[in-house]
């Protein structure tokens, strides 16, 4: 009898979770379609062709092993762009983070107001970047942009910006910076918010001062976003094209071509999907990278 | 989900400062240095609205003046009438609309599957899931340009909808969500016979419609934002996306020393609106960004 009961039960069980199978199943395939059709299989399809020699025009074409990434590694414009993008992303994360902190702690007080700052602040982050690149490029135009307006104003040589070797990265760094420090400042304002008032008080009562509290207290309390936001300002770097596009195309002679803008010029451009490919690669691996130590890193630095 | 305005009005956050008088003198420091950095901050907006507003030779005017001696509306006119921004600003709200909508009913109904059901290889999927969120999206491009033009979607707003049909930032999103909601609602609600499909639908999604909105305002400003994608894939004129567009009038304009005025009118058009969205929603924006950061 309680053997009958059993197997009925076991019965039911297993066909709930036949039926649970089958739904799960409908649940995932809206998201998992596109998923696999627009992102894994892309993936290690151009990991495939970084092995080929394809023209992206002609049905055929032949493996070259690892000629495309061995070509690569003799090509002088390689190390130009991995020079690039270090001086792009080096230079956009971190005056972005510092700037977002500063912006956080002003922010960081009950005071009249501070919606709308915060409101202004922020704003540029959801702006289209390619319109507001345009509008930065008239800023920095040599002859009457208002870049060198100011520059002149205040005593210093104008400069030729996007038009020359020197001054084009700057530029491009600039508009980044300009259009991410806002997105800092929102990490940091949760992060300073979580900071626990008691530590302070107690630093208070024990007589800090004001510079060795926020040293002492708040600096590591929120080390856990620091570290977050250099990792994800650089991933986001390693990732820029439309403010590149729009301000210098990768030129003057090759001065703001990164990886990225490399590999787009190769596959969109130059049709070379082989050598494309394993710049893609490269940059794969690069971001992998980075988010595997984002991910290690994370667990075991808890997030206060 | 964490909420910044709430808790900005309600208690004193500022941890290292000085207590009593001194405060009162430290806001005013603080309003005039919030003021400048806003200033900067918006200065290339209005900069544009005010270079929009000049003549063409009151913008390259030495010595540089500031505002233009009679505001040259009309310039926005020219700009709107030279060539079709409403055609592509309808055409970016379109495309971003129906991939908004796609992908909040896939993120749902796939962390639904992640958070509430269970079946065999729901770890590996979940992995899956997550190992692309940080994946460079542009290393996807070229093989996703042959996907798109073997199934002949190339030059069609389709392809790029289709192209854009998932976001894993949602479904991290809306997992997470899902993650919060007491267990007993569910339960309750299975007990009364309710269907998954209801169950999703009818008692989680109304519970976490913050971070729906969240999501889908987010998402809805990136695809309209989008650019390298879109420029890829789209050729034909009449079908040009908002940020393509621009770009060619900005390039045309060129051609004949730049029309700035009339570039910077164009620009307006396209960055205008979603200022006014940002100030009318920005309460979600911001918080659903703060979101992404904690990892659950």
């Amino acid at each position: 009898m309680e053997g009958h009961v059993y197997v009925e039960m076991k019965l039911k069980f297993l066909n709930t979770r036949r039926k649970e199978s089958i739904i799960a199943i409908l649940f995932v395939t809206p998201a998992l379609i596109p998923l696999v059709v627009f992102w894994i299989w892309p993936m290690i399809y151009s990991f495939y062709i970084s092995f080929t020699n394809w023209d992206l025009m002609s049905p055929k074409y032949d493996m070259v092993g690892f000629k495309n990434y061995l070509s690569l590694l003799h090509n002088q414009e390689f190390y130009k762009a991995i020079f690039n993008t270090l001086y792009f992303t080096v230079g956009t994360v971190i005056p972005t983070i510092i700037g977002g902190l500063i912006l956080a702690l002003l922010l960081n007080k009950k005071m009249k107001g501070i919606g709308i700052y915060r409101t202004i602040l922020f704003s540029p982050w959801i702006t289209p970047t390619v319109a507001v690149s345009i509008v930065w490029s008239w800023i920095f135009e040599p002859r009457a942009g208002i870049a060198n307006w100011i520059l002149t104003l205040i005593h210093l040589t104008p400069l030729p910006w996007t038009e020359s070797e020197r001054y084009a990265m700057p530029a491009v760094i600039i508009v980044t910076i300009w259009k991410s420090i806002g997105w800092a400042m929102i990490f940091y304002l949760e992060a300073l918010q979580r900071v626990p008032k008691e530590l302070t008080e107690a630093a208070k009562i024990d007589g800090a001062g004001r510079f060795n509290c926020f040293r002492n207290i708040t600096i590591p309390m929120i080390s856990p976003t620091t570290f977050f936001l250099v990792i994800m300002t650089g991933i986001n770097s390693l990732q820029a094209y439309d403010q590149i596009q729009v301000l210098t195309q990768g030129g003057p002679a090759g001065s703001t071509r990164t990886i990225l803008y490399m590999y787009y010029q190769s596959a969109f451009q130059n049709f070379n999907a082989g050598e494309a490919a394993a710049l893609a690669t490269v940059l794969v691996i690069i971001t992998a990278i980075l988010s595997l130590i984002e991910f290690i890193v994370s667990k075991y630095w808890v997030h206060y | 989900m964490a909420n910044i305005n709430e808790n900005y009005e309600e208690d004193e956050r500022e941890s290292c400062s000085a207590n009593g008088q001194k405060v009162k003198k430290k806001n005013i420091i603080r309003h005039i240095l919030l003021a400048i950095f806003s200033f900067i901050m918006a200065f290339p907006f209005l900069w544009m609205v005010v270079s929009a507003l000049k003549t063409k030779d009151e913008i390259f005017i030495t010595p540089l003046k500031f505002f233009p001696a009679v505001p040259q509306w009309k310039n926005f006119i020219d700009a709107w009438n030279s060539t079709p921004f409403g055609l592509y600003i309808f055409n970016s709200a379109f495309t971003s609309l129906v991939i908004v909508a796609i992908q909040v009913i896939n993120s749902a109904m796939i962390a639904y599957a992640i958070t509430q059901l269970k079946f065999k290889g729901k770890k590996i999927l979940f992995g899956i899931v997550m190992g692309t969120y940080m994946l460079p999206a542009a290393a996807t491009y070229l093989p996703s340009y042959v996907i798109l033009s073997k199934l002949n979607l190339i030059d069609t707003l389709i392809g790029i909808i289709i192209s854009n049909a998932v976001s894993v930032f949602g479904i991290f999103l809306i997992r997470q969500a899902f993650l919060q909601i007491k267990k007993e609602m569910i339960e309750a609600a299975m007990i009364d016979g309710a269907s998954h499909w209801k169950i999703l639908w009818q008692i989680m999604f109304p519970l976490t419609k913050s971070s729906f909105t969240t999501f889908a305002l987010i998402s809805f400003v990136s695809n309209y934002n989008n650019y390298l994608w879109p420029s890829l894939i789209i050729k034909d004129p009449n079908k040009y996306l908002i940020t393509i567009g621009l770009r060619q009038f900005f390039i045309q304009q060129g051609a004949y020393g730049i029309k700035w005025p009339q570039v910077m009118a164009a620009s307006t058009f396209t960055i205008l609106p979603l200022l006014i969205l940002f100030f009318i929603a920005q309460k979600w924006f911001m918080s659903g960004i703060a979101d992404s950061g904690v990892k659950g």
